[in-house]
């Protein structure tokens, strides 16, 4: 087995663990319904993207969502928050990895992340109009809420807020790990081509 | 906190279910969540019910952990109940108090919808009570085994999960000494605007992450040293053993499952 593929293997499983942990320092915003919470579980996915590849940030997710559903349960016994979670972690990850990875400068990075909050509140805005909130409604019953009005004014500004925070903590944590982040992509990622 | 991180919800014990196999509890688990919805009257609701009470009984959980999971959602078991019994209009009026008007379809659909809630609940929550997560890894690898012909690495998912799960406590023991040396410097992770929160997540990321990725490293070549080989002829510590009382509970399920079928309208 090929020496590097092992490590980011063992890599991933770290960074899922870091990823589960953080899902705990949520905190949910004011003047939002509770079940959108905060919570900065998206960085280390990633980084793991960063270093090592779409498919390892996509992989940080899913380990984590997975770990996440195994120690808390899903409040409605089918994880229809934590296939949720996984969507809107993908689709803030991957333009930011695209996007970094031609540009490799801190202007693609924010470029990368302004992106990623677009597709992310868009993408997930479209996600819950047909799938995700009828999910909810169907395990619930019936219509217990409007569809539109909770995706305009709940969904939409709040990807918005999340994406926004993500960007400066990442920007943040780039500042003072650039060097490092470079350093790990080069062993992992550039090893491989 | 940490003595919930490292079993998850897990209960040890040595009830029946707890010795089942995990294949058989995930199955289990996955078919029960589909023929719930196959329910439709007062006799599969029942049914339903009655199920899932013999299994919490033969569970031997005790009842205090299964209502803590379902803490999160009783106020949306409430709530839904309650949206049925205002806005639902079928059959006759119950209760009539003027300004409210309760429908005997409002009533029955609010009592349906909530045992479903609680039963669906009930039933996932048992499953993660009586297995250890590190069991469940190993049950849904062996489960997911057949997708490998779509080229889908399982046995790398496997193993990273088991690293993942074998690693959460020792990072969060990392992470809880980050945080009192933070907070022995001033600073607060829990409290304050939202500005400061997040100045506060980056002191404790940047050593979360270079830690990380050392112990990796270690690890990685630890287990390369060992003739770690991928998942190929691999033998395994944990042996699973599909026995008879598998096959029992397999039974039960497709029995129910008939039943439900037999009865629904």
């Amino acid at each position: 087995m090929n020496k590097m593929k092992l490590r980011s293997f063992v890599t991933i499983a770290m960074l899922s663990s870091i990823s589960f942990i953080l899902m705990f320092l949520n905190f949910p915003l004011p003047y939002f319904p509770v079940f959108l919470e905060i919570d900065f579980s998206d960085v280390p996915a990633l980084i793991a993207a960063i270093t090592m590849g779409p498919v390892a940030g996509i992989l940080v997710e899913f380990i984590k969502n997975i770990l996440n559903w195994l120690f808390m349960g899903a409040p409605t016994g089918v994880p229809v928050g934590h296939m949720a979670n996984f969507a809107t972690g993908i689709l803030f990850i991957m333009p930011v990895y695209y996007v970094y990875k031609r540009t490799n400068s801190v202007k693609g990075l924010i470029f990368g992340l302004i992106a990623g909050t677009f597709t992310m509140s868009i993408g997930m805005s479209v996600l819950n109009y047909v799938a995700f909130l009828p999910m909810y409604t169907y395990f619930l019953g019936m219509g217990t809420f409007d569809v539109k009005e909770t995706i305009v004014l709940g969904i939409l500004p709040f990807n918005i807020i999340k994406g926004i925070l993500l960007m400066v903590l990442v920007l943040m944590l780039f500042r003072t790990m650039r060097n490092w982040i470079e350093n790990q992509r080069a062993q992992y990622l550039l090893q491989k081509q | 906190m940490m003595e919930k991180m490292i079993f998850g919800r897990f209960i040890p014990g040595d009830s029946f279910v707890h010795q089942l196999d995990p294949r058989s509890k995930l199955i289990f688990t996955f078919i029960f969540v589909v023929i719930v919805f196959l329910a439709n009257n007062v006799a599969t609701y029942g049914l339903l019910l009655i199920f899932t009470l013999f299994v919490i009984l033969i569970s031997r959980i005790r009842l205090y952990f299964l209502i803590n999971g379902l803490k999160p959602v009783i106020i949306l078991v409430i709530f839904t109940f309650l949206i049925h019994i205002l806005f639902t209009r079928e059959g006759d009026v119950l209760l009539n108090l003027g300004f409210l008007e309760v429908y005997e379809g409002g009533l029955r659909q609010g009592i349906f919808i909530s045992i479903r809630f609680v039963v669906l609940v009930f039933v996932t929550t048992i499953l993660t009570l009586t297995t250890s997560p590190i069991s469940i890894t190993d049950g849904l690898e062996v489960l997911l085994n057949p997708l490998k012909k779509f080229k889908l690495p399982i046995h790398e998912l496997a193993l990273m999960m088991s690293i993942a799960l074998r690693f959460i406590p020792t990072l969060m023991d990392e992470t809880d000494k980050i945080m009192k040396a933070q907070m022995a410097r001033g600073s607060d992770l829990g409290a304050g605007p939202i500005k400061d929160r997040i100045k506060a997540v980056v002191p404790l990321l940047v050593p979360l992450f270079v830690s990380a990725f050392k112990r990796a490293e270690d690890l990685a070549t630890a287990m390369e040293v060992r003739g770690y080989r991928g998942g190929e002829g691999r033998t395994r510590y944990r042996q699973l053993k599909w026995d008879a009382k598998d096959t029992t509970c397999i039974f039960a399920l497709v029995l129910m499952t008939a039943l439900l079928v037999f009865f629904r309208s």
